[in-house]
């Protein structure tokens, strides 16, 4: 349902500018600002879709001269009819909705807007996954970073690790269901300071898996970056040359999640979560394959060897038929504890509460067990402050392993293990690095080693 | 360091009933400066093992065990650190000791641990700890790993016995790592420690013991080959006992406190499983405790390195290093709320802890003091 009514409010998009970008390409940015003067931040960034709370129209017209997208930012209650239309009046690009549509209120809203683009950013429940809306995005997201307690100290993940806070495992399974692109459209915690590193690792968050964070600065970062302040304008460039490192590979958001561990789960239930299975996993480095419940078939599990069903009771007889034949043909089966149901977000609350988590936390201990020391793509050690997600072209012939560094420290002496069919190892960073790396014989095939990782570092495998 | 504070520490022995019997071994101890682990740490340690006499009449054609210092999990970090530089053993002093014990003829180094909660290859922990485990393996001719947790590469357990009168246990069910070898080597680090007041090269045998006998989900009638837990439960606190296939605990009426159990735990270890050569790593610690989970640890530089054919002369030297008298009694610092391990090791025979009968080459205890508790 709410696939075709994303498909009749986005079926337009003759854009207003030949010239502008295709949303598929915008770099989105709550824009905080409404003077002119300050779009000159945006010089040299790849920042290129403003999304505006004020819509002043002189502003407007500054930002479309510069070949700027400009989204005016609606509430979804009140008038949000009579707010599209002022906004449109303003010649903006497009809408949009900061929250949840009240039941009926879209066609409203579409008839406002005209031929316009509309974005919905809503609670996780109500995205329209699976639909073929160019972007999707949600209002709701944890803020990523190392966890820390109430009394300061860092929180243990069960490997003994620390435990990070991150949407990658949401992301991963949003885009398992479809290609659409997606948007976190989460704002920075009130009343925290936010490090220039924190946005790196944010920003990071989002896209090593293939998303956009909607770039949002706190009041302070933005004030004092109005001012022009050296530090902050220094985070500032870092943040713009973050971004521009993962828009210029347009090939890694192409690639598909690659791993021989295959997690079968319904995106819009467990997938929905954060601090789920698909996190527990991605904090011990076990490449893993989402496959969304709706899409189990031989062909999803293809090259993989083991596979965990979150919630055995949700398969229709067919897809379970798919996983005996998995196993008949050598596959390892985890299912979940018989009885427990995959939990999805309820209202704000997007993170397992503690119950479920220990309940989680079996079948992560099984997982675990099952997987032992076996490379499911590659093996990563010393990266416990770090996240990683592997991807692989369609082809299967190259793939990347990037790796986000959340904690404030550069980390250094990272090893990579991978299977033997890759020949070649390329490191990029951010910072420009760009190198052949020694690829060295290892039990599982070939490693590589990293120096040093400052906030993010991909490593492109090639047969 | 004043005059005073010096006599201070040296004549706190009287603090403590020395020991019936014919005197401990007493062994000297050489202390080097080493400011950082940009330094040429092998140099410093080829020193150290000069002014002990040389390695070569130890170590010659001979198979040497390393006990390396890798206490907890490696993705638990102090400020990010890597762990070498706070709670674990360097690994350029690692690299340094294998290439030195190399040179001097060893025909095999092994380098054991028993790492946290895994029986896996001490390799992966040691990548996991941002270890270069080729560079190791090329330090030497002969270098190999084992992880101590289980039996590992070896089929079964090897027993050791406690001489004399053991205090907690008769005898400890070790990997045969710690018996297939002709010389012993504690590499330790230089740190406070929670329960015993200081670790060194004593404290590190504890981690000799496997988690699959003696860990808190080790087997009940037989080892667990693949443990997952810590030590908490049986050597700790004793609110169980290890695996029945190694010999039990001998007074199970004794008291469950840590402070007691830990340090006559470790003195019966180093009784049962002689050390031939203690090193202790001072270069850059942390203080407070032995790890980044315990509260108000921090990061410190002594800027030290230590070496001994005793270990309890090497320790009790260490202990001095760090502004404690090595013969501090219960209650007072560093063994506020433990028994002093050292002393217990020295009521074994293991060695001793007076620093007037130690002879300290290189650089003197005064001038190497770095004071612990601040």
């Amino acid at each position: 349902m709410r696939a075709l009514r994303w498909g009749a409010v986005l079926g337009f998009l003759p854009l207003l500018y030949a010239a502008a970008p295709q949303p598929s390409d915008w770099v989105p940015m709550r824009w905080p600002w409404s003077d002119a003067a300050s779009l000159e931040l945006l010089s040299g960034t790849p920042t290129n879709c403003l999304l505006l709370k004020t819509v002043a129209p002189d502003f407007v017209q500054a930002a479309v001269a510069r070949g700027l997208v400009t989204l005016a930012v609606i509430a979804p209650d009140g008038d949000v009819a009579g707010a599209v239309r002022r906004a449109m009046a303003a010649k903006v690009t497009g809408i949009a909705i900061d929250g949840d549509l009240p039941e009926g209120a879209a066609a409203a809203v579409r008839e406002a807007a005209g031929s316009a683009p509309v974005i919905e950013l809503t609670t996780r429940n109500r995205m329209a996954l699976g639909s073929n809306a160019p972007i999707i995005g949600t209002y709701q997201g944890v803020w990523p970073g190392i966890a820390v307690e109430e009394d300061g100290a860092k929180k243990a993940a069960p490997s003994g690790s620390v435990w990070i806070d991150t949407n990658t495992g949401f992301i991963r399974a949003v885009r398992a269901w479809g290609d659409a692109t997606l948007w976190m459209a989460n704002q920075p915690p009130l009343k925290t300071v936010v490090t220039g590193a924190r946005y790196l690792q944010v920003i990071a968050d989002a896209a090593i898996s293939g998303a956009r964070w909607v770039l949002a600065l706190d009041d302070d970062f933005a004030a004092r970056l109005a001012r022009r302040e050296p530090k902050s304008m220094a985070d500032w460039k870092r943040m713009a040359d973050l971004l521009r490192y993962f828009e210029q590979h347009p090939e890694w958001r192409a690639m598909q999640e690659y791993g021989k561990l295959a997690i079968v789960q319904d995106p819009a239930k467990g997938g929905l979560l954060s601090g789920g299975i698909l996190d527990m996993i991605a904090v011990k480095h076990t490449p893993v394959r989402p496959v969304p419940r709706q899409h189990l078939s031989a062909e999803s599990l293809a090259g993989a060897t083991m596979a965990v069903n979150v919630d055995a009771d949700a398969l229709t007889p067919e897809q379970k038929e798919v996983l005996s034949n998995f196993t008949r043909s050598g596959g390892m089966l985890l299912t979940g504890p018989p009885g427990w149901k995959d939990q999805s977000p309820q209202g704000d609350k997007i993170t397992l509460d503690k119950a479920e988590l220990e309940r989680l936390n079996d079948i992560w201990r099984d997982v675990n067990s099952m997987v032992g020391r076996r490379n499911m793509g590659v093996r990563l050690f010393n990266v416990s402050s770090m996240l990683s997600n592997l991807l692989a072209s369609a082809d299967g012939k190259t793939a990347v392993v990037h790796l986000v560094n959340y904690s404030d420290y550069p980390v250094e002496d990272v090893a990579v293990h991978f299977p033997a069919e890759y020949k070649r190892a390329t490191l990029t960073t951010p910072e420009g690095v760009a190198k052949s790396l020694e690829v060295y014989p290892t039990e599982e095939g070939g490693g590589v080693d990293i120096d040093k990782v400052l906030v993010c570092a991909t490593i492109k495998l090639e047969q | 360091m004043t005059r005073r504070e010096w006599l201070a520490i040296i004549s706190a022995a009287p603090l403590l009933k020395a020991a019936s019997g014919p005197e401990p071994p007493a062994s000297p101890v050489s202390i080097a400066r080493c400011a950082s682990y940009d330094e040429d740490v092998t140099a410093k340690l080829a020193t150290l093992f000069d002014q002990l006499g040389g390695m070569e009449g130890l170590v010659r054609n001979k198979t040497v065990t390393v006990k390396l210092n890798m206490t907890g999990s490696p993705g638990i970090r102090f400020q990010g650190q890597a762990p070498g530089l706070t709670h674990y053993v360097h690994p350029k002093l690692v690299g340094a000791t294998a290439y030195l014990l190399g040179r001097a003829g060893a025909r095999r180094i092994r380098f054991v641990e028993s790492p946290w909660a895994t029986a896996g290859p001490l390799e992966d922990v040691m990548l996991d700890s941002g270890w270069n485990v080729r560079s190791l393996e090329s330090a030497a001719a002969g270098v190999e790993f084992e992880n101590t947790n289980a039996q590992g590469k070896s089929k079964g357990y090897a027993r050791f016995k406690v001489p004399g009168t053991p205090y907690m246990f008769p005898a400890y069910d070790l990997n045969r790592a710690y018996q297939d070898t002709d010389i012993f080597v504690s590499l330790a680090k230089l740190k406070n420690h929670d329960t015993c007041g200081v670790t060194l090269s004593l404290k590190n045998c504890f981690g000799t013991t496997p988690a699959s006998i003696y860990g808190d989900n080790a087997g009940v009638d037989e080892p667990n080959e693949k443990p997952t837990a810590g030590r908490q439960a049986v050597l700790h606190e004793g609110r169980r006992q290890p695996s029945k296939s190694a010999p039990q605990e001998l007074h199970p009426d004794s008291s469950r406190e840590p402070g007691y159990r830990v340090p006559h735990i470790v003195a019966d270890l180093v009784a049962a499983r002689p050390i031939h050569l203690a090193i202790i790593d001072g270069i850059e610690s942390i203080a407070g405790g032995e790890g980044p989970w315990i509260r108000g640890i921090r990061k410190v530089k002594p800027g030290v390195l230590m070496a001994g054919l005793n270990p309890v002369s090497t320790d009790a030297v260490a202990t001095a290093v760090m502004g404690y008298s090595p013969r501090a009694v219960r209650g007072t610092a560093p063994f506020r709320t433990c028994d002093n391990t050292l002393v217990l090791a020295e009521a074994h025979g293991v060695g001793a802890t007076d620093l007037k009968r130690i002879e300290v080459r290189g650089v003197p205890i005064e001038q190497a003091l770095y004071r612990y508790d601040t």
